[in-house]
């Protein structure tokens, strides 16, 4: 009897058991299949973004190669030519020329001179040979000198020294990137006196770019990147995403202000 | 120390519900789990009487002291809740038999309680309820797991749903062959039957940790 009823309790134990492992062992396959669907959506999604920064790579080193082809094309063909041109110009002899042409031939001498001069700037902002040879800090002191008059705008800089003067990919976007935004600030902000410095802070180089125009709030730029002329910020935010750079938009008190975060090594 | 021990089992259907109420207390509830919520108050209040019926028996009339009724009621109400639980989640996988199945354990207590038991029965509960209702939650918890697997969508797999459905599960899985066998246990092996009963105090312990946990899940969402 003894028997019989540690036979009863036994199999009543091993009943429970025996219910529980197996809802334990679905369990288990549960989870185990939900990481392993997790896992895969993640690697498809690291793809998807790797491919995205590939596309944007590419799309950006063809802009450059083309504002390079453009660049030596202005500068070597059209500008050789209207050089050459300028040359046969000025050797023409007016003295014997009635007023009307001579005044023909000083306006004409000062369209070609105004040309020459347009296409030789159209050339150097399509491919800083500064950027080149002297590196980040001087392209960009020799832009903002460039764009900057006493009258119209004035831009203050205070750029750290430990810009590396070896031109990378890198230098280039960051270049672009603040050209893109110094001509916003002109053209749209409307702001008369800008201030750009550098620094590094904890293996960043963070640009800031404070004006007293009418800028954007990070809601705002959030906004237009995605309407179709906003084709300078989309430019701009896909740069950002090349150099896994942050980008803030804010307003203060008195002034707009526009941090770069980039990571370097 | 075992008398204190078998004093805090024999409570823990009370105190184990306090765990989840701790919870809701904190933080508020979405409305996806408002049957779980529902569910555990109304469990409190049941399994707080039969625990105070179960120890003031000797104070009570004859006819009403037996706690027995409200173990059935019990599994009832927690049959009910859950399968409007797992009917709301609305997945799309065995929709029409998720909502027969309620039908059916009506069909099932109508029939059971005219004509073969006791709904009132004074010395037991209905081993047949308790045991039908728990096949039943393990029916849905197990339908819950297969629609997730087959699913393309993921999301998080630890949300609240999950610790719920799953807490439910490990205590209908335990359960059920306690169940199914406990009315024959409490005929022949008394002893043995208390001691289970414990197992079963345990597990809806557990059972009350996952719900908490749960809550505390949904509450970060």
């Amino acid at each position: 009897m003894n028997q019989e009823n540690n036979k009863i309790t036994l199999m009543l134990m091993v009943g429970i058991a025996a219910m529980l492992m197996l809802f334990i062992s679905l369990l288990l396959i549960f989870i185990f299949m939900q990481r392993k669907k997790l896992q895969y959506r993640l690697n498809l999604q690291a793809l998807q973004s790797a491919q995205k920064n590939k596309l944007i790579e590419a799309a950006v080193r063809s802009e450059e190669i083309e504002r390079h082809r453009i660049a030596e094309e202005l500068h070597d063909e059209v500008g050789a030519i209207l050089g050459a041109s300028s040359l046969h110009f000025y050797g023409i002899n007016i003295d014997d020329c009635d007023d009307i042409s001579k005044e023909m031939y000083q306006k004409g001498k000062s369209l070609l001179d105004e040309g020459i001069h347009k296409i030789r700037g159209i050339s150097h902002n399509l491919h800083s040979s500064i950027l080149q040879e002297l590196g980040l800090k001087e392209a960009i002191s020799h832009f903002c000198g460039k764009i900057s008059h006493n009258s119209i705008v004035k831009i203050d800089l205070n750029l750290t020294d430990k810009h590396s003067t070896k031109v990378s990919q890198k230098s280039i976007s960051i270049y672009r990137t603040i050209q893109e935004l110094i001509h916003n600030i002109t053209k749209h902000a409307k702001a008369n006196q800008i201030h750009i410095q550098s620094q590094h802070v904890n293996n960043n180089l963070v640009f800031t770019i404070l004006h007293n125009g009418n800028g954007l709030t990070q809601a705002q730029f959030e906004e237009l990147r995605f309407i179709k002329d906003g084709l300078g910020l989309k430019n701009i935010q896909n740069r950002m995403i090349l150099l896994k750079a942050d980008l803030l938009f804010s307003h203060h008190a008195n002034h707009y202000s526009i941090e770069i975060k980039i990571p370097v090594e | 120390m075992l008398k204190i021990f078998q004093f805090i089992m024999d409570w823990s259907e009370v105190w184990a519900l306090l765990i989840p109420i701790s919870v809701l207390l904190i933080k508020k509830q979405p409305a996806s789990l408002k049957l779980v919520v529902f569910y555990i108050w109304a469990a409190l209040i049941i399994n707080l009487g039969i625990d105070l019926i179960w120890k003031f028996r000797s104070m009570l009339p004859a006819a009403y002291n037996s706690n027995n009724f409200l173990y059935n009621l019990h599994s009832v109400i927690r049959f009910y809740l859950f399968c409007a639980f797992f009917i709301q989640l609305n997945q799309a996988f065995l929709v029409t038999i998720k909502k027969i199945i309620p039908i059916c354990f009506t069909v099932f207590i109508i029939i059971n309680f005219t004509f073969y038991e006791n709904f009132f029965d004074y010395w037991k509960l209905s081993s047949r309820l308790l045991s039908t209702e728990a096949i039943f939650l393990l029916f849905y918890v197990i339908q819950y797991y297969l629609f997730k697997i087959k699913e393309n969508v993921t999301t998080k797999i630890t949300n609240s749903n999950f610790w719920i459905i799953t807490g439910l599960g490990i205590f209908v899985a335990l359960n059920f062959f306690i169940f199914l066998s406990y009315n024959e246990l409490t005929a022949h092996f008394q002893n043995f039957a208390i001691s289970l009963w414990n197992l079963h105090n345990i597990s809806y312990v557990i059972f009350n940790l996952f719900i908490a946990k749960g809550f505390y899940e949904s509450g970060k969402q």
